[in-house]
C-alpha cells in the first residue's frame, strides 16, 4: 500500500507565550513539534506499512525549518520526505494550503493508495486541509477515524460522530483523518534522529516544481484573511465582596433568591 | 416583499439529527436572522433528507424567513458527497452571501469540502459572528493557538462566506406557532455514488449534553486544591437543579471527566447562572462561560483575574464556604 501522510510543523502550545499588550504571538523560545494528531496518522500508516507492504511518503508545506519535522519522520521509519516551500507560500490558508498539498500528491509516483492527516492541528485548529484535498483530487474522505482495517480494495474504518461510534467501509483511493486513541506514538528510537540527518534526502518542491501560479498559493491565492487578533471583551465587575464565611454564603443566597433560583426565606416558612 | 426571497441571503445549513438536544441549527437561524435583519436580508434555513418537511417548518417556527429543502430517499444518510453535491449546485443557483453550519462532527467534516468545491473562504468554530453593514462583510471570530487568541477572520473577495459555529453560542428563538415562511423543494439533480458505506452506527457512551442545557452550571478549577472538594460541587448543582463542569487543569487533575470540560476546548455554556469556585479565569476557560447570564466566582485570592468579569465575586476558602453554603441550602431547598 502506498501511503502519503501530510503533517504541519506547530508550535508547541504550553511554550506558546503572548504579548497581550500587542495581542501578538512571542515567538521567541516557542519550541516546533509535529503536530501531535499528525504524528498518530505517521505511526499508522508505518503500521499499516508493516502489514500491507508498500510506501510511506511524508510531505509537508511550511518555511525551510519545516525540514526539520519530515527528518523526525524519517527517523521514525518514513521512505520518503517532501518539504514543499516557497517564499510565495507563505500567509496560506487552508484553500491555498490544500491546493499545494493536493498539487504535490498528484506528482508523487505512483499516486498514492491512501492520504493520512492528522484531524486537526493545535495553532490553527481548523480541521480542513484534508477534507479540501480529498475534493481537490476527488477522493472519498472520512475524518476523525481512530480505528483502521484493511480489506481488499476497501479499507474498515472506525470514528466517532457527534455522539455515535461508526464503522464505515470506504473504497481506496481514499483520504483519512486520523484523532487520538489510533495508536500509540512511540519513542524515537537513539540515534534515529541523527542517522536521519546524515543518510536520508529530503526532496524539495518549490512553486515552479509544483507547476503553480503565485495568485494560486500563499496569501494570494486564500480566500480568507486574518483582520485582527484579540482577546473576549471584558464583562462589565460586579462587587466583590470579603469577609468571614458566612457573610459570604449569605450574600450568595440572597444574589439566588434574587435571581429567583431560590424561593425567598420568608415565603417558605 | 423583496423582489427575491432566494438570492443574496444569509443560508443556515439544518442538521436535524438528535433533533432535540442538538439545538445548533436553530441557534444559528436566530442569530442569521439578526444578521440578515442588519443587512436588509432573508434568513434562508437549507434542509436535506429523505422526508424533511416536519423539520422545514420548525425551521420557519424558530425564525427562518424562506427554508429551501431537499426530499430523497439519497439523502437519508448525512454524507459528506451527497450533501456537498447538492448544496453547491444551490449555492450555485441562488448565490448566498453568507452561508453557517453549526461546528458539528459532520459540519466539520462536510463544510471543508464544500468550501473548496465553491472555491471560497471557510472559518471553523466561530464563538461570534458580526456583519458590516456598509461592506455586507461577516466578520468572523474563531479561536486560535489554543485558544490564547481569537481571531478576526473575513472573506472579501469569495463568496459565499463560509463558517462553522461552535454549538451553544448563540440563543435561538422561541417557537411561533403563527410564524409565516415559504417552503420551496428545488430541483436536487443527480447524485453522485455512496463512496463511504455506513456499516455499524451505535451511540457513544459516554456523550452527555446535559451540561450544554443547565440552567444552573457549577465549575470547579484546580484552586479547590483536592479531589473530595471538588465532588461537593455535585452537591451544590443538584440542589439548584444544575449541572457541574470543570476546567482543563481541574480535568487534567483527574477530578473530572473530559466531558465535563468547560471552554474553547470543551464546551460552552449560557446557563442563567454560573458559579465558579476556584477558577483564576484563564481565557481558554471564559470564553466557554461568558455567555452566562450572571457569574458567581468564590476565590481565595482577591486579585484572581475571574472576578473581573463576575457579577458577584467572594473572596474566600471554598475549604469553609462550599460546606457552610452546602448547609444553608440544604435546610432551604
Amino acid at each position: 500500500m502506498e501511503i502519503v501522510v501530510c503533517i504541519k510543523q506547530v508550535p508547541d502550545v504550553p511554550t506558546v507565550r503572548m504579548d497581550r499588550e500587542r495581542m501578538t504571538i512571542i515567538r521567541e523560545g516557542v519550541e516546533s513539534v509535529i503536530n501531535p494528531l499528525d504524528y498518530i496518522a505517521l505511526e499508522a500508516a508505518l503500521e499499516l506499512r508493516q502489514k500491507a507492504g508498500g510506501h510511506v511518503c511524508i510531505i509537508t508545506m511550511g518555511p525551510v525549518q519545516s525540514e526539520v519535522a519530515l527528518r523526525e519522520a524519517l527517523a521514525v521509519g518514513a521512505d520518503q520526505a517532501i518539504l514543499l516551500t516557497d517564499p510565495d507560500f507563505a500567509g496560506a490558508d487552508t484553500l491555498a494550503t490544500s491546493h499545494v498539498l493536493a498539487r504535490a500528491i498528484q506528482k508523487i509516483e505512483p499516486f498514492p493508495d491512501l492520504i493520512l492527516c492528522g484531524m486537526q492541528t493545535t495553532d490553527s485548529d481548523t480541521g480542513h486541509v484534508g477534507p479540501q484535498i480529498a475534493e481537490e483530487l476527488g477522493l472519498p474522505q472520512v475524518c476523525g477515524v481512530n480505528e483502521i482495517h484493511r480489506e481488499g480494495k476497501f479499507l474498515v474504518v472506525k470514528r466517532l460522530s457527534d455522539g455515535f461510534v461508526d464503522t464505515v467501509k470506504v473504497t481506496l483511493p481514499t483520504l483519512l483523518t486520523v484523532t487520538k486513541g489510533l495508536c500509540p506514538v512511540r519513542d524515537l528510537p537513539l540515534g534515529a534522529l541523527e542517522a536521519a540527518f546524515s543518510t536520508k534526502d529530503v526532496l524539495e518542491w518549490n512553486m515552479t516544481d509544483l507547476d503553480l501560479k503565485k495568485e494560486e498559493v500563499g496569501f494570494a491565492g486564500s480566500a480568507t484573511q486574518v483582520r485582527r487578533l484579540r482577546t473576549p471583551p471584558p464583562r462589565g465587575s460586579g462587587d466583590i465582596i470579603e469577609g468571614p464565611p458566612d457573610v459570604l454564603v449569605g450574600h450568595l443566597l440572597r444574589r439566588l433568591e434574587a435571581l429567583s433560583i431560590l424561593d425567598e426565606e420568608d415565603e417558605k416558612k | 416583499m423583496k423582489k427575491n426571497r432566494l438570492s443574496d441571503s444569509i443560508w443556515v445549513f439544518g442538521d436535524y439529527r438528535n433533533y432535540f438536544q442538538n439545538r445548533v441549527t436553530l441557534q444559528l437561524i436566530a442569530k442569521g436572522k439578526e444578521l440578515a435583519k442588519e443587512l436588509d436580508k432573508q434568513l434562508i434555513a437549507v434542509v436535506l433528507g429523505d422526508q424533511v418537511h416536519q423539520y422545514a417548518m420548525e425551521y420557519v417556527a424558530h425564525g427562518a424567513d424562506v427554508v429551501v429543502a431537499g426530499e430523497d430517499p439519497g439523502l437519508m444518510e448525512y454524507q459528506v458527497d451527497t450533501y456537498t453535491a447538492v448544496l453547491a449546485r444551490w449555492v450555485e443557483a441562488f448565490k448566498p452571501q453568507i452561508l453557517l453550519a453549526g461546528a458539528t462532527s459532520f459540519g466539520r467534516e462536510f463544510f471543508p469540502r464544500l468550501a473548496k468545491r465553491l472555491h471560497t473562504g471557510l472559518s471553523a468554530d466561530c464563538v461570534a459572528l458580526d456583519v458590516e453593514k456598509d461592506t455586507g462583510l461577516l466578520v468572523q471570530t474563531t479561536p486560535s493557538f489554543g485558544g490564547e487568541l481569537l481571531a478576526e477572520v473575513v472573506t472579501p473577495d469569495h463568496k459565499p462566506q463560509m463558517a462553522t459555529v461552535h454549538p451553544g453560542i448563540f440563543r435561538e428563538l422561541p417557537h411561533d406557532p403563527d410564524a409565516f415562511g415559504c417552503i420551496i423543494y428545488p430541483e436536487i439533480g443527480p447524485l453522485p455514488e455512496i463512496r463511504v458505506k455506513r456499516m455499524r452506527t451505535r451511540p457513544q457512551q459516554t456523550h452527555d449534553i446535559r451540561l450544554e442545557d443547565a440552567a444552573v452550571v457549577v465549575a470547579g478549577g484546580i484552586g479547590l486544591g483536592s479531589k473530595e472538594l471538588f465532588g461537593m460541587l455535585s452537591e451544590l448543582a443538584d440542589l439548584l437543579g444544575g449541572d457541574v463542569g470543570a476546567t482543563r487543569p481541574a480535568v487534567y487533575a483527574g477530578w473530572a471527566e473530559e466531558e465535563r470540560l468547560l471552554g474553547q476546548t470543551g464546551k460552552n455554556v449560557r446557563p442563567k447562572l454560573l458559579i465558579s469556585v476556584g477558577t483564576s479565569g484563564a481565557l481558554q476557560y471564559t470564553t466557554g462561560i461568558q455567555g452566562a447570564e450572571t457569574i458567581i466566582a468564590i476565590n481565595r485570592d482577591p486579585n484572581a483575574p475571574f472576578f473581573k468579569i463576575a457579577d458577584l465575586g467572594l473572596v474566600g476558602d471554598a475549604v469553609t464556604v462550599l460546606p457552610l453554603l452546602l448547609d444553608a441550602l440544604r435546610k432551604r431547598v
